[in-house]
């Protein structure tokens, strides 16, 4: 396992490389890949920590003086019917898009390593009957199922937003909009974890008939202990491919409920939200549907980049070519 | 062969019904009732007309009579918010608008996506194939709900005839079908490309190129067939979501089809409703999944000996 110079005085000490060193610099010489995490690091600095900074607007906070502007040095994207800026406006649906890609992406993933783990590990009648269920669940219209599944549970998380309220003092007014949420990330992300349920089974059923394995079971090491000790780490590099390529998925999602009306509730606004609003307006004011559009489609389009960088660095086997 | 086709319907079967079951209950754990209107309904009223739509028994009995009823009658029941409607009428009625855009943008997808995605592995790791893949990434990045505003925008208003919304003549179909074509296209190519890709590097390939047979003829006669099958895996379910219809497609143009109506009847939690649109869903993907593994087996013979053992 160690390397070791033979002539220690000459070189102490060598550094062995390990698998995730190859795959970082695998990724690293991959432009695209680059570029789109550049792209996405910004992206995050923008919609977080820009709108901190005075000379960024309260996204609710109207102009009155400019309704429908144009792009200005007042207003960089122009302002809506209301006179609200849209620079404001998009960097704030930003934050909530990504907060939902990234919470919703967690919830899957949590679901999903567990599910697929378990499932593969166990293997036989339990195994058949786990993956029977995730092709019915697979079978199922997506979108109606997270549509019943989110308004159903709206009446526990105003509940919940209560019981926060109460227990800890905050105002509502701050608590709210991001309590608000919490249906959503959990919605898609009880129905986003199929497909990484698959693949973890899969990669689960392979480790598992491995030599080393056997060996740590005849050494008398437990079933979680092996799980979590010997074949968990060895699943991180499809894991971490599949859960990057599920965000962009995901963010789609919300957008699209957002969309139809279902998803982001008022005040809170995302980009799908903005969208909306731009396409119903797009004859008297473009700019509303191309700025979120814009923002929206670079960062979907940096984060498949980015998957697909990671999964040719990390799993170059099932790369495309 | 026809062993495994049994069993894949009766699984079938067994799918549509779990997933009926389920929307079952989860729409009547929904919060708010179809009733709940602009207008407040008198207590008594309220009750009355629970009773008669047999809303106020328990879940299981409701259950209960709702599969009775379409076994024994074939009635999927009323249409709650549009009174006296049966649902299998609302259904006949919306089905042919998506089914007719849903075999429009498949048509779109597969005459757009396979040739790009075959001329692509063609030209696999050159310019061509760098471009056609960034387009296709594009495809996929930019969603339905900014492609169909844009179409409207720009084809809509300025090429005479094509309407913007709406479904009164021929030429509504177009913009909507090219929307979801489109769409569809960046997947296909994307997968397509990745299946040749695979398919051209295998050695009976070589072989063929080495006897001196065209290139043409390689990609078409001895690639294409094998090729294909991840495309083919697609194409199923993509067709049966496709005709059972697309909501933001048809939120966007205003078409009167089944994606309209799973949004409405949710927000205005029409039970029937969606429990008659879920079941046609289901039979559909079904059923799309059955041609599927029916293609896989005329395009793969391989499969065809596992299937018999």
């Amino acid at each position: 396992m160690m390397m070791k110079s033979s002539h220690p005085a000459a070189r102490p000490y060598a550094r062995g490389r390990s698998l995730w060193d190859d795959a970082r610099d695998r990724l690293c010489r991959n432009r695209a890949a680059m570029v789109s995490l550049l792209f996405l690091l910004l992206m995050v600095v923008a919609c977080f920590l820009l709108p901190l900074c005075p000379c960024i607007p309260n996204p609710n906070e109207t102009d009155l003086g400019n309704i429908a502007a144009s792009c200005s040095w007042e207003h960089p994207f122009g302002t809506d019917q209301l006179g609200r800026d849209l620079l404001a406006r998009v960097l704030y649906g930003g934050r909530i898009s990504l907060l939902v890609g990234v919470v919703a992406t967690g919830v899957a993933l949590v679901i999903g390593l567990l599910y697929g783990l378990v499932s593969g590990y166990v293997g036989g009648r339990t195994d058949a009957l786990m993956m029977r269920t995730v092709d019915v669940l697979f079978a199922l219209p997506f979108i109606v199922l997270v549509i019943v599944f989110s308004l159903s549970i709206e009446e526990p998380s105003r509940r919940l937003t209560e019981w926060v309220v109460q227990t800890t003092g905050w105002t509502r007014e701050t608590v709210a909009p991001i309590l608000g949420l919490v249906p959503l990330f959990i919605a898609i992300g009880a129905l986003g974890w199929l497909t990484l349920a698959r693949i973890v089974r899969t990669q689960t059923m392979e480790i598992k008939s491995q030599e080393y394995v056997l060996a740590a079971r005849s050494l008398g090491l437990g079933h979680v202990r092996i799980l979590l000790r010997h074949i968990a780490p060895n699943l991180l590099g499809t894991v971490v491919v599949y859960t990057t390529l599920a965000v962009p998925g995901i963010i789609l999602t919300e957008s699209t409920l957002s969309f139809i009306g279902l998803g982001v509730k008022a005040p809170n606004s995302s980009w799908g939200t903005l969208i909306k609003e731009g396409a119903d307006r797009m004859e008297v004011t473009p700019e509303l549907l191309i700025f979120p559009s814009v923002f929206f489609c670079l960062t979907l389009l940096a984060l498949n980049f980015l998957g697909d960088g990671l999964r040719d660095a990390l799993d170059p086997r099932s790369s495309k070519d | 062969m026809i062993r495994l086709l049994l069993r894949r319907l009766g699984q079938g079967v067994l799918v549509v019904f779990v997933l009926e079951t389920i929307t079952f209950f989860l729409v009547r754990m929904l919060p708010g009732n179809p009733f709940l209107g602009e207008r407040k309904l008198p207590e008594h009223i309220m009750q009355q007309l629970q009773s008669l739509y047999g809303l106020e028994e328990s879940a299981w009995v409701q259950y209960w009579n709702y599969w009775k009823n379409i076994l024994l009658h074939g009635d999927f029941g009323p249409s709650l918010i549009r009174e006296g409607v049966p649902v299998s009428e609302m259904i006949a009625q919306a089905f042919p608008v998506s089914f007719l855009l849903g075999v429009l943008g498949m048509a779109i997808a597969m005459a757009v996506g396979i040739p790009a995605g075959m001329l692509s592995a063609y030209y696999r790791n050159r310019w061509p194939d760098a471009l056609l893949m960034c387009v296709a990434m594009a495809g996929i990045c930019i969603p339905a709900f900014v492609v169909a505003p844009l179409f409207g925008m720009t084809l809509g208003m300025h090429v005479p005839g094509l309407s913007v919304a709406g479904w009164d003549d021929a030429l509504c179909v177009v913009l909507p079908a090219l929307t979801l074509g489109l769409i569809n296209a960046a997947y296909l190519a994307r997968l397509t490309r990745g299946g040749m890709a695979e398919v051209l590097s295998q050695d009976f390939v070589r072989t063929a190129k080495a006897k001196g047979c065209r290139p043409l003829r390689v990609l078409f006669v001895h690639a294409l067939r094998s090729g294909l099958l991840p495309a083919v895996s697609y194409l199923g379910p993509a067709f049966a979501a496709l005709i059972t219809g697309s909501f933001v497609v048809e939120t966007c143009f205003q078409v009167p089809g089944m994606g309209l109506h799973f949004v409405n009847a949710t927000t205005d939690r029409d039970y029937f409703l969606i429990q008659g649109l879920v079941l046609c869903y289901g039979v559909l993907i079904v059923l799309a999944n059955l041609c599927v593994d029916l293609a896989l087996l005329v395009l793969n013979p391989r499969l065809r000996s596992q299937g018999s053992a």
